[in-house]
């Protein structure tokens, strides 16, 4: 079937996201909680776009293409939209997310500076015990990817989602830690996080003085 | 946004078969991280516990960094110049004194192809002698002998793709969430999504928790499994008589032979019950598109080469080969088994197996390297090391192999070391094998040179340099040649892209490949002139006379050693997640922390009558030999058998292991030895530190 992205007609399969449809036609639609490993889980409301003839904005990732939709990827609400939310998510952090994270590339595309809303920040929380991994409770977004990519790649189902609003976040086995869960050290879970809530020591040394100190259980 | 990182290589693993693209990230000289590359075809952005975290091994204190020669019965450290010159002396010496034949060579599966070839070219040009093999001889030699006479061609019919494509796949001894931890995940993933699996293992593997039927078959009685599986086929009218019309030979004699293969009968001998045997071949005759994946599980017996056969018959009867989701899948051990061996690193063939009794072939081999050879073929690993005892093989030339520890029979073996006059080990850390050379060469990790690995699915995958070697330690290329040219033979490469066009110039088969076209996603051979690559093998016809497959009609016979009075346990042995085989490079890494010791696996029911406690040391005696190890009670193990890897050099599980060996290929028997379990009475000591020191008197 045929649908039209930013004007541009693309020919796609049934089935086909809109956010696949888009990348198709070379459109940028930033996304947070996506990855193209896993099912498409709709979670982040960053990949907003706006359809003609609908009444609201969709999430790009998990909205199939109809026949002749007219897509806007550029639409000014859906974007506000999509900001606004990066921006709650940023308010919640202890400090602006490492550069280098998907978290900051979002920021950065959106052009969201020094969040507006100041409000309760996340104290940290680490868990260094594995000795490759670390968590970083208090950089958690909540976007299940690690979650995700932990049953639908590896299929180790170590992580599960926990806690809600504001203390929501992950664990792994029912922190009893990577180690002594079922986790099987692949590292799927730490290679898709977008913020470093989950990431490797190595990688820690690189960019910030990493000590042992602040709230570690290792 | 500025990188992290100096500078990010885009590489082949270098632990399993699977082949996974890394993408490793390089800091101030050493790595920083990897990760799984995006675009892999084996491991489409996943890699495992190994592959993305074990790399620490790479800036190990203990890396070999400069040459060693044996004076007075210590090494020390010396020139290249010095050690290579010793080499040189030695082997001229030696070839001068007992011909070219008292010399023999083992090129490394976990090396290039490039590497293996030069070191093929080595033995052959520059001294002159066939005796030249590789350790895919003591893992899935079975498998490539026996698919070359059913099939034609030593590889896997398919790719890991048909994983995802296939309805049903039969998975038998193999354990891929630990040995193939990316296949594994891939095929659990397949298996959630509706792929119906059987699993076959004397161990209830952890798949068989995600699949429909498992066959928990005593160790070593494939052979009856396999021919009862094909006895139901064949009974209920399963066969796809078009196909074996119009593609095979050998059909009648298969179906006299299992005639007597009853489920009954089968059940008898394997332990497997009747109905199940039933169950699983109407499940997988009856799906359009069935694999098989095996491993050492089936190739590491006395007719290990048989039941690969076996298991060609199967798919042959039902049809199931040469189409998407149809594939047979050997799961290849090393990273580059498949390789070392495609690439003439054995004694009987050139590149692309082809014999040294071929006129045709050997004269264009003469003719590029201006000598002259024989016809007839060289030793195999373990003739070498009887040749050694006996005195006809006097000097070895070892490329990346810790024998001494991985080899059966490890008495056997170290007699065969010490009565060499000379042996060369050309390696990346000092190992139980090197305590008895003359000269060590230090060479380079995966991770420190170029060239090419071949995968489990014939995908030849490019390997770049993310790291130098460390000190004066060399790349393999770069060693192997300057030996070859201190005996007098000058190759004349520059790179290893130079290898590999030779390859292709001397390989009808790989005549398409090239550094430059295997580039990112890499090539499954053949490879055809213009670079079209082969998926799928056998689509139209087999790769032998008359285009048709072969069946054979091979009978089960027991396996080599069997339980009795004095030995009542069978062991079955292989591999865990966090290690990887001798553990030369996982236990230099966090790893170790992961799992620090092994075990000994046993069945609650055993244990009890054994008054065996979880976590207690017990002694586990074989004909050969014996060891101690803690043992841990577990229901993945079916009662009678015990199970454990050989990870850990201190446990020196292969002194266990006779020489019983595969028929056709001397691959040895590692999966049924007769064992017998005695508590010491005393708990678990703490885990011996398993660190750096190649442990050799067992501590």
């Amino acid at each position: 079937m045929k649908v039209e992205i930013d004007g541009q007609p693309v020919e796609v399969e049934p089935g086909t996201t809109i956010l696949e449809a888009a990348q198709a036609a070379g459109r940028h639609v930033p996304t947070l909680c996506f990855d193209d490993r896993m099912a498409p889980f709709g979670a982040c409301r960053v990949c907003m776009v706006a359809l003609e003839g609908a009444a609201a904005p969709v999430a790009a990732c998990t909205t199939p293409c109809r026949d002749d939709m007219r897509v806007h990827t550029e639409d000014e609400t859906a974007r506000r939209i999509a900001a606004a939310t990066v921006e709650l998510v940023l308010s919640e952090l202890p400090e602006p997310p490492a550069e280098h994270t998907e978290l900051a590339a979002v920021a950065r595309f959106f052009e969201i500076g020094a969040p507006r809303w100041p409000g309760e920040r996340r104290a940290p929380a680490h868990d260094r015990r594995h000795p490759y991994l670390a968590l970083q409770h208090e950089l958690c977004i909540s976007c299940g990817r690690c979650v995700r990519a932990c049953d639908e790649v590896q299929g180790a189902f170590a992580l599960t989602a926990t806690g809600r609003g504001f203390g929501s976040g992950i664990t792994a086995g029912l922190d009893a830690g990577f180690v002594d869960s079922t986790c099987v050290s692949c590292g799927a879970c730490a290679d898709t996080c977008p913020t470093d809530a989950i990431t490797e020591h190595s990688l820690l040394e690189l960019t910030t003085a990493y000590t042992d100190d602040e709230g570690g259980l290792r | 946004m500025t990188s992290r990182f100096d500078a990010t290589t885009t590489t082949t693993c270098g632990y399993c078969g699977v082949g996974c693209r890394l993408e490793a990230h390089r800091v101030g000289g050493r790595i920083a991280s990897i990760s799984p590359a995006g675009d892999g075809p084996a491991n489409k952005g996943h890699t495992c516990v190994k592959g993305r975290f074990a790399h620490q091994f790479s800036r190990s204190r203990d890396r070999l960094t400069a040459p060693l020669v044996r004076e007075g019965g210590e090494f020390r450290l010396a020139s290249w110049e010095e050690a290579i010159g010793r080499v040189a002396d030695a082997f001229g010496r030696i070839k001068s004194e007992h011909g070219p034949d008292a010399i023999a060579g083992l090129a490394s599966s976990r090396a290039t192809n490039e590497d293996c070839y030069v070191m093929q070219r080595m033995m052959r040009a520059a001294i002159g002698t066939h005796n030249i093999d590789n350790c895919s001889r003591v893992c899935h030699s079975p498998t490539s002998f026996a698919l070359r006479k059913s099939f034609g061609l030593s590889g896997a019919t398919g790719s890991f793709d048909d994983i995802e494509a296939a309805q049903v796949a039969l998975i038998i001894g193999a354990n891929p969430t630990q040995g193939h931890p990316v296949a594994g995940a891939r095929i659990k993933q397949a298996a959630i999504k509706g792929l119906r699996l059987i699993t076959a293992d004397p161990r209830r593997i952890e798949l068989a928790d995600y699949g429909e039927l498992h066959l928990g078959m005593r160790p070593g009685t494939n052979a009856a499994l396999l021919n009862g599986l094909a006895h139901v086929v064949i009974r209920d009218d399963l066969t796809d008589h078009e196909f074996v019309a119009e593609r095979t030979e050998g059909y009648e004699a298969v179906a006299e032979l299992v005639e007597a293969y009853t489920p009954e009968s089968v059940e008898e001998i394997t332990g497997v019950p009747a109905a199940d045997v039933v169950r699983a071949a109407h499940l997988y005759a009856r799906a359009e598109r069935a694999s098989i994946l095996w491993g050492l599980g089936v190739t590491e017996h006395r007719y290990g080469s048989e039941c690969v056969r076996l298991i060609c018959n199967l798919a042959l009867l039902t049809g199931n080969v040469g189409r998407p989701g149809a594939a047979l899948l050997p799961l290849r051990g090393q990273n580059n088994v498949q390789g070392s061996s495609d690439h003439g690193a054995l004694p009987d063939t050139f590149t692309d197996y082809r014999p040294v009794s071929d006129d045709a072939v050997a004269e264009s081999f003469e003719r590029r390297w201006g000598v002259a050879m024989k016809r007839e073929r060289g030793m195999k690993i373990p003739e070498m090391f009887d040749a050694a005892v006996e005195g006809r093989l006097k000097a070895m030339y070892i490329f990346g192999e810790d024998v001494a520890q991985t080899d059966p029979n490890t008495e056997h073996v170290i007699h065969a070391l010490e009565s060499l006059d000379f042996l060369v080990c050309q390696e990346i850390f000092e190992s139980v094998t090197t305590q008895y050379a003359d000269v060590v060469l230090p060479a380079s990790s995966f991770l420190e040179k170029i060239g090419t690995f071949t995968n489990a699915e014939r995908r030849v995958q490019f390997v770049s340099a993310a790291l130098d070697p460390p000190g004066s330690a060399k790349t393999d290329f770069e060693i192997l040649t300057t030996v070859s040219g201190a005996l007098g033979h000058e190759m004349g490469y520059e790179t290893p892209s130079d290898v590999m066009d030779e390859i292709a110039e001397l390989t009808p088969r790989y005549a398409g490949i090239s550094h430059e076209r295997v580039g990112r996603g890499g090539l499954q051979w053949p490879v055809a002139p213009d670079g079209t690559d082969t998926p799928i093998l056998y689509e139209e016809r087999f790769e032998l006379p008359g285009g048709r497959a072969r069946f054979a009609p091979l009978p089960y016979k027991p396996p080599g050693d069997q339980a009795d009075d004095e030995f009542p346990f069978i062991l079955v042995t292989g591999r865990r997640l966090e290690h990887y085989n001798a553990g030369t490079m996982t236990r230099r890494t966090g790893n170790l922390e992961l799992m620090s010791s092994d075990w000994l696996e046993v069945h609650p029911d055993d244990a009890a009558a054994l008054g065996l406690e979880d976590g207690e040391t017990v002694t586990v005696r074989s004909r050969r030999g014996e060891i101690q190890l803690p043992a841990r009670v577990t229901e993945r193990i079916e009662p009678g058998h015990v199970f454990t890897a050989f990870h850990f050099p201190e446990v020196r599980t292969n002194l266990l292991i006779g020489p019983s060996a595969d028929i056709n290929t001397s691959c040895p028997e590692y999966k049924v030895v007769a064992v017998a379990i005695e508590p010491v009475g005393e708990r678990a000591r703490e885990p011996v530190s398993a660190g750096a020191e190649p442990a050799l008197s067992g501590s």
